[in-house]
């Protein structure tokens, strides 16, 4: 099907206006190389990867043609075919799954971000050593003194002679983790009040979406995957507070499960992950008094980004939404085109960064027209963006995510 | 085919950024909307001024290089595919509203605004655009311009012809010429906008239009319900006319589509029905109140066995996402898929739909129907698989037989799509010999060396091709 629906709304066909970056273009093009008609180049590369798999082009293909999928895929073969560019390929194969030695090249990197990057403002400050590399200067949160898996014990109980209702897993995430602790400290807090025991397994590792899902590579990526799946056996659920590592755990499955082993247990940890909005409403079905303001969000007007990964990849919309307009003391405000992309998507916004400011810009429209004092997401990638943009366009916007407005 | 010399004089015109050349880019401009045909461009150009189309123009005209202008790309009939290679000109980087009058009731716009975008900074105005080709959310106005496009909004509001004021347009040598003017009565000369609208390409590439609006209805409702024959369906639209009403959309989708969006939505749909019906009326809040409850009184007299009113937009738009579903269904149904968009006489729209059944029975292919029986324009999509030779074959004759029939009724061969590659085959039937001789004469006169958008409308006889 070649309707070109796909061009309605995707965010960097938008910006580029150009057919080659379009959902049709790329799917013609992958057919190209299959059919022989094209080779694996610079441009094939370029064109691939100029994709923010926002899934925005399946929501609106009548014949919902899934072309992330193609494009994942494709990005797969190209990887095994042609290989994984530097400095991608030592972090993916080398760093990213051994979860210590990437903690302490993260602490190597925040030592030297402390010493010689000057604060810019508040926690904002520019990461430096290779991930400042990857960052172009872009507004970045630090990286943490202390991380989360250093900050909490493995079991998090329920306050003293509160009977334990629930046991789930936490999944942090390497930004919750290394660069977001107190929000994962908060999370657990939270959910304890609930009676809720959150273990955090030390064994969990990166989710693998850069990996799998950014770079092709499925190798690295089941290794990743098959780690995750022993570190959450025996939970009836798995909470995330990113979008996008829910999503990509969701869909280990789909993408990795290459033997019918790896399919029933990539599945099985698939079908217990709940995003912490979907998991205190559909879950613990918490009633409204539980969402309580803290002093600092108090009398605040407060907008919702939809992160792709949560809306069209785990199709969470309501949820959030309910929390947000069950906090009392808060006023909640819809943005226009709340979905769309904000042009993070990981690595995509390292290889083109100007194109990802030009999509964050529109981002940055949606929420100013609201007037809120807050725009609240749940993805730490959708956070950084949101910081970048809003800070850029000289918004006086504060960005949270969901559980910070909490008490 | 360009030479290298003339390759790198168009990348001085538009500069790098605006110029593709890698065989990647190429390949996503070989196609358009429909199944059939695809071929490469040597070289897309993506120009932003009026005076860099016009530069293009002569490069392409002195070195005979063919031009197959472009816009979003979503049209049906292979219209913007360079089937003979050369230049893609693409208007997508000419997207802007130059001026919204809201005295005057009209627009300035460049061709590569995408409609959609159009109709949204519009309604800020209070004011609307009413052709509505049901590719609104890729297909650009300078698109539907050389397409004359329509689409549900034909009975009530017409089509994009009757809403063309004035045109700037770059002739083939690179003369910008300016047509029509801002004013709805215009009677200087030949009126030239006309010829360039619904050209296909062929004639001029259009670079700036100014187009009559009309004020945004405040209200409007939306209903459905289904039938169990087409006669009794299609009965609705003459007695609504009948009394009166002028309703702004009545859109009819086939059990296949039903069957769809019920699987899709679980909305309660009756799935062994025959024909569900989606209308829509518009105007002041107390007209659509009053109007509304006479078409729901005219559906119930024709036999509607279930209605349904939609009880905001919300709830409207879901009504219409059936529609919505149906056409992606179908797509999702075949490999390859002959849509047709003949148009007939409404008082005859029954009778075909039940031609359509029996050539369906005929050739043994699948063929769904969804059409818009305000205006007796259908769309008949026949499902098929290229690969599939003789059922291929089976599908290309129950498509020529679908033309034939909606002529025999006293029908057109395409409503809203055009001839493109398509329906080239058939225009000898579908038009009087001496009027092809005509147009081919026009376009001789404004493009001698046949560089615009050359192979299209007329079959290659050999004589026509320069």
């Amino acid at each position: 099907m070649k309707c070109g629906f796909c061009a309605s709304a995707c965010p960097v066909y938008q910006v580029e206006k150009v057919e080659s970056s379009l959902a049709r273009g790329r799917n013609m093009m992958v057919r190209g190389l299959l059919a022989g008609d094209l080779a694996y180049t610079k441009r094939y590369a370029e064109r691939l990867n100029k994709c923010t798999l926002c899934m925005t082009c399946t929501a609106n293909c009548p014949a919902k043609s899934n072309i992330p999928n193609v494009t994942v895929a494709a990005r797969a073969d190209q990887a095994e075919a042609m290989g994984v560019g530097f400095p991608y390929n030592v972090i993916y194969r080398y760093l990213i799954p051994r979860r210590k030695l990437f903690g302490n090249v993260v602490r190597l990197a925040s030592w030297f971000q402390g010493i010689f990057m000057p604060k810019t403002e508040g926690t904002i400050r520019h990461l430096s050593l290779f991930l400042s590399a990857l960052g172009k200067g872009r507004h970045i949160p630090e990286i943490a003194p202390r991380f989360l898996r250093q900050r909490v014990p493995v079991v998090n109980r329920p306050p003293e002679g509160m009977p334990i209702e629930m046991r789930v897993g936490y999944f942090t995430g390497c930004m919750t983790d290394f660069v977001f602790p107190d929000k994962g400290e908060k999370i657990i807090r939270f959910l304890n009040k609930q009676g809720v025991e959150v273990v955090v397994p030390l064994e969990q590792g990166c989710c693998g979406a850069p990996v799998f899902l950014g770079a092709g590579d499925f190798m690295t990526g089941r290794e990743l995957a098959d780690a995750n799946v022993k570190a959450f056996e025996g939970f009836d659920y798995v909470i995330c507070d990113c979008a996008t590592c829910g999503s990509a755990l969701k869909d280990y499955a789909k993408f990795l499960g290459n033997t019918a082993d790896r399919k029933g247990a990539y599945g099985g940890l698939g079908s217990k992950i709940k995003d912490i909005s979907e998991f205190c409403v559909d879950v613990l079905k918490l009633p409204a008094s539980k969402y309580k303001a803290s002093s600092e969000v108090k009398g605040k007007k407060v907008t919702w980004h939809d992160p792709c990964h949560l809306n069209r990849y785990m199709g969470v919309t309501a949820q959030p939404r309910q929390i947000l307009r069950s906090i009392s003391d808060v006023e909640y405000v819809e943005m226009p085109d709340a979905g769309s992309c904000c042009g993070m998507a990981g690595t995509f916004s390292m290889k083109f960064y100007e194109l990802s400011k030009q999509i964050a810009d529109k981002k940055a429209k949606s929420i100013e027209a609201t007037g809120a004092d807050i725009v609240v997401t749940d993805c730490p990638g959708c956070e950084i963006q949101l910081i970048d943009a809003t800070r850029r366009n000289g918004l006086p916007v504060k960005v949270m995510r969901i559980m910070d407005l909490l008490a | 085919m360009p030479e290298t010399k003339h390759i790198s004089r168009l990348r001085k015109i538009v500069g790098k950024e605006n110029i593709l050349t890698s065989k990647e880019d190429l390949s996503a401009y070989s196609y358009d909307g429909s199944t059939i045909w695809t071929h490469m461009p040597d070289v897309v150009v993506l120009p932003t001024t009026t005076e860099q189309v016009s530069l293009i123009m002569k490069v392409a005209n002195e070195n005979g290089v063919p031009v197959t202008p472009r816009g979003g790309g979503t049209n049906v009939s292979g219209g913007s595919i360079p089937i003979r290679g050369g230049i893609v000109l693409c208007t997508t980087r000419m997207n802007k509203i130059l001026e919204i009058n809201r005295q005057d009731l009209t627009a300035k716009v460049e061709p590569g605004l995408i409609l959609n975008d159009f109709n949204m900074a519009l309604a800020e105005e209070g004011l609307f655009y009413p052709p509505d080709p049901q590719s609104f959310m890729g297909c650009t106005i300078g698109g539907n311009i050389n397409e004359n496009s329509g689409g549900p909004r034909c009975l009530k509001y017409g089509v994009t012809k009757h809403y063309v004021l004035g045109l700037e347009v770059v002739l083939p040598d690179g003369y910008v010429m300016n047509l029509g003017g801002l004013t709805p009565k215009n009677r200087t000369g030949y009126d030239l906008s006309m010829l360039f609208t619904g050209s296909e390409g062929t004639l001029g590439i259009i670079t700036k239009i100014i187009l009559r609006l009309v004020p945004l209805p405040p209200a409007s409702k939306t209903m459905m319900a289904v039938f169990d024959t087409i006669d009794a369906a299609a009965d609705v639209v003459p007695h609504a006319l009948e009394r009166g009403i002028l309703p702004s959309k009545v859109e009819f989708v086939d059990n296949f589509a039903i069957r769809k969006a019920e699987e899709a939505t679980h909305m309660g749909l009756s799935t062994d029905a025959k024909v569900l019906l989606l209308a829509e009326v518009d105007g002041s809040p107390a007209s659509v109140e009053a109007e509304a409850l006479q078409m729901e009184e005219i559906l119930r007299r024709c036999g509607a066995r279930e209605i349904k009113v939609a009880q905001d937009a919300t709830e409207a738009d879901k009504f219409w996402g059936i529609r919505r579903i149906g056409v992606g269904a179908v797509f999702g149904a075949g490999r390859t898929i002959l849509l047709e968009d003949v148009s007939v006489p409404r008082s005859r729209l029954a009778e075909y739909v039940q031609k359509i059944d029996s050539i369906s029975d005929k050739y043994d292919v699948f063929i769904q129907v969804i059409g818009h029986a305000a205006d007796g324009g259908l769309h008949p999509a026949v499902v098929t698989d290229i690969e599939d030779k003789d059922h291929f074959e089976r599908s290309k004759k129950a498509a020529a037989e679908l033309f034939e029939s909606a002529l025999s009724v006293g029908g057109v061969l395409t409503g809203e799509h055009g001839i493109g590659l398509e329906k080239q085959a058939f225009l000898r039937k579908a038009m009087d010999g001496r009027a092809i001789e005509i147009m081919k004469k026009i376009k001789a006169a404004l493009d001698p060396n046949n560089i615009l958008n050359p192979g299209k409308i007329w079959e290659d006889d050999g004589r026509d091709d320069g």
